[in-house]
């Protein structure tokens, strides 16, 4: 199968963290959600992706091409967003758009200023007066105005209140009904993931703790919740993770049917919510 | 090669510090020089000019962090150095015309006697740009904004003390030392040294954590 983006290994050393042989792949047509606590190797991973960070090991391939040697040719299919608004904040809106566009080779201007009507963007605003929401948007009408097949998002709704958050999983979520787009979304709000991704890639310390269809990770885990008299040694270690209070305790499990058969009505299990997963599994 | 252009002209524009610059740059120097040494004084404007302009995109950096979107559009790095390295002539070019316009209306107001097109000035200021780019360029690609723009003072106050010296002291200042050199060495030393400098921006450029 012919994956839009492949990586593959990928290693990168600092002197505080190193991101460990990640790999995972991405379907055409599919929004994977890349989730992990802040500090994970999220960004890291976004701008090794991007050759923004030159890689120690591993390969990542974009559209079945090395993204390093193809960079010009995979660039030019990719629409970014980054966590922070990286363009100059001194231009305008229509300034930052004749530099941009005048990069790729497919840019839409007529899709862009469509963009630009919906989202309320002035041209003629300079882009620090912008609030961060309308900044996020101006990224997203750039990303989405050249024809690209791939979006990558850094943490596009951290920040955003609730409401901006709502809007811009909307727009994601239009992209890829009308146009059978690609997204990669890394965020640490995962309940914007349950909302829209087809796939889940959680990393943790640099490592892939799982890269699966969503579906599939909110079947797999579940919440267990039960009085701390079946607590000891043994048993804790059937948990991903446990949160003990005084009347009780919650815990994760990623075996389901063995917790049943081993505690039956002493414990109730629910479902796992993405947050869930991912705060038990980094806490322990 | 446009695109980086585009970008370095629209920066400009939107830059109150540059604009000041490129309008109080002139007095300033006609101030301080006075219109007695003409052709040092053209040399002076054209040279720090094009030099202020080819490195005025860097300075963005300091503040932001808008090298990742360059570097996210469909360009090699190599390519950005490379284009980087070119759009000084393209700088230099209109330089000539900004400065020659700037000084005809001096002239034409009587407020100084200068000169507003000067060849064997311009024959100087290339190898002058290029030498003072050739050092600074690769600090810019290799290291943080802040830590090039330190070579960046030290290049430009060396310029502008040598320059001031020329101007004011003419042939009994350092020209007096220099006048061994011959100008064809000078244009030989540059373009080599110019050469040299992009293949080591253009390694050290490919090679780093941006």
């Amino acid at each position: 199968m012919a994956y839009i983006l492949e990586v593959n290994n990928l290693r990168k050393e600092f002197k505080n963290f190193t991101l460990d042989n990640i790999s995972f792949k991405l379907e055409p047509g599919y929004i994977m959600g890349f989730i992990g606590p802040n500090g994970a190797g999220k960004s890291t991973t976004i701008k090794l992706i991007m050759n923004l960070l030159k890689k120690d090991g591993g390969e990542v391939k974009i559209f079945g091409k090395d993204h390093e040697k193809y960079e010009k040719e995979v660039k030019n299919k990719i629409g970014f967003v980054y966590d922070e608004n990286y363009y100059y904040e001194d231009l305008s809106i229509r300034a930052m758009r004749n530099i941009v566009a005048s990069f790729y080779s497919d840019w839409d201007d007529e899709k862009f200023n469509k963009y630009l009507r919906d989202f309320d963007l002035n041209p003629k605003a300079k882009i620090k007066t912008l609030s961060k929401g309308m900044k996020m948007k101006f990224s997203l009408a750039v990303a989405l105005s050249h024809n690209a097949d791939l979006i990558i998002m850094d943490e596009p709704t951290s920040g955003l209140d609730p409401v901006f958050r709502r809007e811009v999983l909307d727009i994601l979520y239009s992209v890829i009904e009308d146009e059978g787009k690609s997204i990669f979304f890394s965020t640490h709000i995962t309940t914007d993931l349950e909302k829209i991704a087809d796939y889940i890639t959680f990393i943790n310390k640099g490592k892939i703790v799982f890269s699966k269809p969503k579906d599939e990770v909110l079947e797999s885990y579940a919440i267990v919740k039960g009085g701390l008299d079946i607590l000891n040694d043994s048993t804790r270690k059937e948990f991903i993770g446990i949160r003990e209070t005084k009347v009780g305790f919650e815990a994760l499990t990623d075996n389901i049917e063995k917790t049943r058969k081993t505690f039956g009505d002493r414990v109730l299990i629910e479902k796992a919510n993405l947050e869930d997963i991912m705060v038990y599994s980094v806490r322990g | 090669m446009l695109g980086i252009i585009i970008r370095d002209i629209s920066l400009m524009f939107s830059s109150r510090q540059m604009i000041l610059f490129m309008v109080l740059y002139v007095p300033f120097l006609l101030y301080m020089f006075g219109s007695s040494a003409s052709e040092q004084l053209y040399l002076m404007i054209i040279v720090l000019y094009t030099y202020m302009m080819s490195l005025m995109s860097f300075s963005f950096d300091i503040t932001g962090k808008s090298r990742y979107i360059i570097n996210s559009l469909p360009i090699k790095r190599g390519k950005i150095v490379i284009y980087k390295y070119l759009s000084v002539f393209v700088y230099f070019a209109v330089t000539i015309v900004f400065a020659g316009i700037y000084l005809w209306i001096i002239n034409i107001l009587n407020i100084a006697n200068v000169d507003y097109f000067n060849l064997r000035s311009i024959i100087i200021g290339i190898p002058t740009v290029m030498i003072s780019t050739a050092i600074v360029f690769p600090a810019y690609f290799r290291f943080e904004a802040r830590i090039a723009q330190i070579i960046h003072f030290i290049v430009f106050l060396t310029s502008f003390t040598l320059f001031g010296n020329a101007a004011f002291a003419g042939d009994k200042g350092i020209l007096k030392y220099l006048s061994f050199i011959k100008l064809e060495h000078v244009m030989v030393a540059a373009l080599v040294l110019y050469i040299l400098s992009l293949i080591l921006s253009v390694v050290l450029y490919k090679n780093r954590d941006l």
